[in-house]
């Protein structure tokens, strides 16, 4: 069977918008600009997406074992050796891709499509030149590296596509490079994702070194056979901060998705991020690039431990919970979506940090549906209010604006978790996060239980299956031992490139044969090594379940209803019909995402999680129904939390913004009410520690430089130049010229003596000639006559 | 009185002196060869009557002054024509003016 026809297809759709980069950097000035976009729109997400259906259609109607053997068969090209380890460049084709890419493309198709009508309104030029196609080259660029990033097979191309949408998120940031602002909170993005990245290569690093490979199916093979039988890094006993080296690496890796999903301390440049432009806001800071981190955590979820997993869980459940707080009080349309977007990526972390795998990346996905829809429905609202993004001078735009209104608060009630309890009525966040709640309540209360379950359900426990809605699971993964054997299979036994061996002839020849013992002995290790959650941690993802709905209702409410506040804002209000086409396709998508489609898939995929040999990854919809009996009170106290937020919200904002101010002159709101503004003082704080700490650092080094190394090579040079002085002035001068000198002037003065008498006239020389003569005669005489004299006695 | 040695050496000095005197005092170029002439002639003279008082029979002093003859008039000539050339490119043979050569 031909399997590669659907890898080609997704690396045919990565490399499109590669393309459309290059010609829109090269011939993209001369498109101009309405064609520009349109190009990019197409051959930059429009061709992606096709492939992306393409491939979807074709796996929905796929079963478990054609997708396995897919899976298997996928092509790996050998591209490097790393020392003796082989660098591969290869599809990873499986549910989770397939459902991440098709996100991706249709999310990222309807926001290119917004922008060509969104920055058909920007004034755009910077000396002269128009930055339009720019910006669809970039989105472009984005494209590339966000679908290279899902389909990445290998470790080292994952980082290297992670890298590249650093650089394009950094890019659009900074978009209007013109204004400090951008540049700035560009630099910040970039330089808080390189601390993040710092950790992910070392993780990086610890898994080329013990694992021996950067392969993701190979490194937890790797992974699992090390923990088995206690060698490679396992049996290092090296440990920091109590960490063991294999949590350590967990964790290493974990710290690129904290830079690149803003997890709490390195959360602080996703709210400067939105001074981009807001389809860059939607796409990027909302919907894709910020779910990477989640992404990553899930593909190499097999490689970790419990430790690592409560770390994860920990920074996620901070995150989810002080940045819904800071949500409350943010007065910036913008800002406040934002800062849901960091509790909702808080939730995701959290949720894998619980094991709950499944319900994570499905947040993922319905939360990019409709937190890019929220950040276009801002964008809209943004564009018609003449770029004023203060909440609290719109009001009333629902009249104005009816579409983006309707969308908007449909996004809210998403987001808010909108559903009827005990039904399966419901929008977004309903399923998904109420999904990760019930999970982490049952780690945090009911671990025997899940213990108990777990094991059971391994060993061939099938009752509680028929209570999973998903078509793909009733099929063939059902069966214990074939979920079983796809697992081994996905866990990547033999690739057929690097081997030449046949896959099923290998899983025959697997030492593996006995698989219940197998998976009894796995349950064994993994519930010695797991701790049941902290319960405060649950109690605060249930706090943020009911502030979540309050923020959302206050900002829409703001926003749309109630008196208009700004008559200016009021009177330019519009809406623009090519841009609300996306709005309403996005609205649907974030129905169908809730309902259909991506959860089925992202559970088919899940059995890949399920074999990781230290943690468990919980299917909640599965696993809490059968056992949780308080699951019931749980399903009513979270869904009817959104209910709750809305009242509240409603009840302080209906009447305007007075009650709001007044509750926050209260004596003891406005010291966390300030808090809260000023984001924690985390910004201050990091200026004064890392800014100001580098500062001091480079000052003590200046002093060092300028009073300790300056002056030794002063002295030397010092030395060197009076050394100089004395050779030149003294020898060279006075020894060696004056020698020289001393022959040049004395034959000059010699010769301006002999060159006196020759004057050039005759009647001297004859005058000389004359004198002189007269002179020997008088002389001869003289000599003659003393002779003479001499003689004569 | 007769006409001895001495006289003739007498008007050979006069004869030198001028020719001397006319070097020494004339600034046109033909002026000088006439003074160089002039003492050429007195030291031919000096010859020819140290030749007549002194020789007893020889003739050595009348060649010698047959040659300084010829020698003064292969002179001349050259003079005469170094004194037309310079003529021709100073349009002068003022020797004070004919400074071109001079260092």
């Amino acid at each position: 069977m031909n399997g590669h026809s659907y890898e080609l297809a997704l690396a045919a759709g990565v490399l499109s918008p590669l393309f459309s980069f290059w010609a829109l950097v090269f011939l993209g000035p001369r498109m101009g600009k309405p064609i520009a976009g349109w190009f990019g729109v197409i051959l930059g997400m429009g061709v992606p997406l096709a492939m992306a259906a393409y491939v979807l259609l074709g796996w929905l109607g796929l079963d478990a074992a054609a997708r396995a053997q897919l899976t298997v068969n996928a092509i790996r090209l050998h591209w490097a050796y790393l020392g003796s380890v082989p660098v591969t460049i290869g599809v990873k084709l499986d549910s989770l891709t397939v459902a991440m890419f098709f996100m991706v493309t249709f999310i990222a198709f309807w926001i290119f499509f917004f922008s060509v009508g969104y920055m058909a309104g920007h004034s755009d030029e910077v000396d002269h030149q128009s930055k339009y196609h720019r910006f669809f080259a970039y989105l472009s660029l984005f494209g590339f590296s966000m679908l290279g990033l899902v389909v990445s097979s290998s470790l080292l191309f994952l980082f290297i596509f992670w890298e590249l949408v650093g650089l394009c998120s950094y890019l659009l940031i900074g978009f209007y490079f013109d204004r400090q602002y951008a540049t700035r909170a560009a630099m910040k993005a970039f330089i808080t994702n390189r601390v993040g990245d710092f950790g992910f290569i070392i993780g990086l690093m610890l898994v080329y070194f013990h694992l021996h490979t950067l392969d993701l199916d190979e490194a937890a093979r790797n992974f699992a056979a090390q923990h088995a039988s206690g060698t490679g890094i396992f049996a290092n006993t090296f440990a920091l901060f109590g960490f063991a080296l294999p949590t350590l690496m967990g964790i290493g890796l974990f710290c690129g998705a904290m830079g690149k999903s803003a997890q709490f301390p390195l959360h602080v440049w996703l709210p400067d991020a939105m001074a981009g432009p807001t389809p860059v806001s939607a796409l990027i800071h909302a919907a894709t690039m910020v779910a990477a981190g989640v992404y990553l955590v899930a593909r190499v979820f097999r490689l970790m431990t419990p430790d690592a997993l409560m770390f994860i869980s920990t920074i996620g459940c901070l995150t989810l919970f002080l940045m819904a707080l800071i949500a409350i009080v943010q007065t910036d349309i913008k800002k406040c979506l934002a800062y849901s977007t960091l509790s909702q990526l808080g939730y995701m972390i959290f949720g894998l940090g619980c094991g709950a795998w499944i319900a994570a990346l499905f947040h993922l996905i319905t939360h990019a549906f409709f937190k890019a829809m929220l950040f276009l429905g801002s964008g809209q609202v943004i564009e018609g209010c003449h770029h004023e993004q203060d909440m609290r001078k719109m009001g009333g735009l629902i009249k104005k604006m009816p579409v983006t209104g309707i969308t908007f608060l449909i996004g809210v009630l998403a987001i808010a978790g909108f559903g009827i309890p005990g039904t399966s009525i419901g929008l977004g966040g309903f399923f998904s996060k109420d999904e990760i709640l019930a999970v982490a309540y049952a780690r945090a209360f009911q671990w025997d239980d899940v213990k108990k379950f777990e094991s059971s359900h391994e060993r061939g426990g099938e009752e509680h299956h028929s209570t999973e809605n998903t078509p793909q699971q009733n099929g063939e993964l059902n069966d214990p031992k074939s979920k079983v054997r796809m697992a081994k299979i996905e866990s990547g036994e033999q690739f057929r490139l690097v081997s030449d061996e046949p896959p099923h002839k290998a899983a025959a020849a697997s030492p593996e044969t006995t698989e219940p013992e197998h998976s009894a002995h796995r349950m064994a290790s993994i519930f010695a090594g797991t701790k049941p959650l902290p319960s405060w941690m649950f109690w605060l993802a249930i706090a943020t379940a009911y502030i979540t709905p309050f923020y959302m209702m206050r900002a829409w409410w703001m926003t749309f209803m109630g008196k208009p506040r700004d008559e200016h804002v009021h009177h330019h209000a519009h809406e623009s019909s090519l841009m609300f086409i996306p709005l309403i396709v996005l609205a649907g998508g974030t129905l169908v995402s809730s309902y259909f489609l991506f959860r089925p898939l992202i559970a088919d995929a899940s059995a890949v999680a399920s074999a990781a040999p230290m943690v468990l990854a919980t299917d909640g919809a599965v696993h809490t129904q059968a056992i949780s009996a308080a699951h019931h009170w749980l399903e009513y106290g979270v869904g009817f939390a959104f209910a709750i937020g809305f009242i509240f919200a409603i009840a302080i904002y209906a009447r305007g913004l007075e009650i709001a101010r007044r509750i926050q002159n209260l004596f003891f709101v406005w010291p966390v009410h300030a808090l809260l503004v000023h984001k924690y003082y985390i910004d201050e704080i990091y200026d004064l520690v890392w800014v100001k700490g580098c500062l001091l650092v480079a000052n003590i080094c200046r002093f060092f430089d300028t009073w300790i190394v300056d002056l030794v090579f002063d002295t030397l040079a010092a030395g060197t130049e009076r050394l100089a002085a004395f050779s030149g002035l003294v020898l060279d001068n006075h020894g060696v010229d004056g020698v020289v000198n001393g022959v040049a002037s004395t034959s000059m003065d010699v010769s301006d003596v002999l060159r006196g008498p020759q004057t050039g006239r005759i009647r001297n020389y004859v005058l000389f000639a004359a004198g002189a003569a007269t002179m020997i005669i008088v002389l001869l005489l003289w000599v003659g006559v003393r002779s003479a004299t001499a003689v004569t006695p | 009185m007769t006409i001895g040695l001495t006289h003739y050496l007498v008007v050979a000095a006069v004869l030198f002196c001028g020719g001397l005197f006319t070097m020494m005092t004339k600034r046109n170029a033909v002026g000088i060869l006439i003074g160089v002439e002039l003492v050429l002639t007195s030291s031919i003279l000096n010859f020819v009557a140290f030749d007549r008082y002194l020789g007893k029979g020889r003739v050595d002093g009348q060649i010698t002054g047959l040659f300084i003859i010829v020698l003064a008039a292969a002179e001349a000539a050259i003079a005469v024509a170094i004194c037309i050339n310079v003529y021709k490119n100073l349009s002068t043979v003022d020797v004070d003016r004919a400074t071109r050569l001079q260092g």
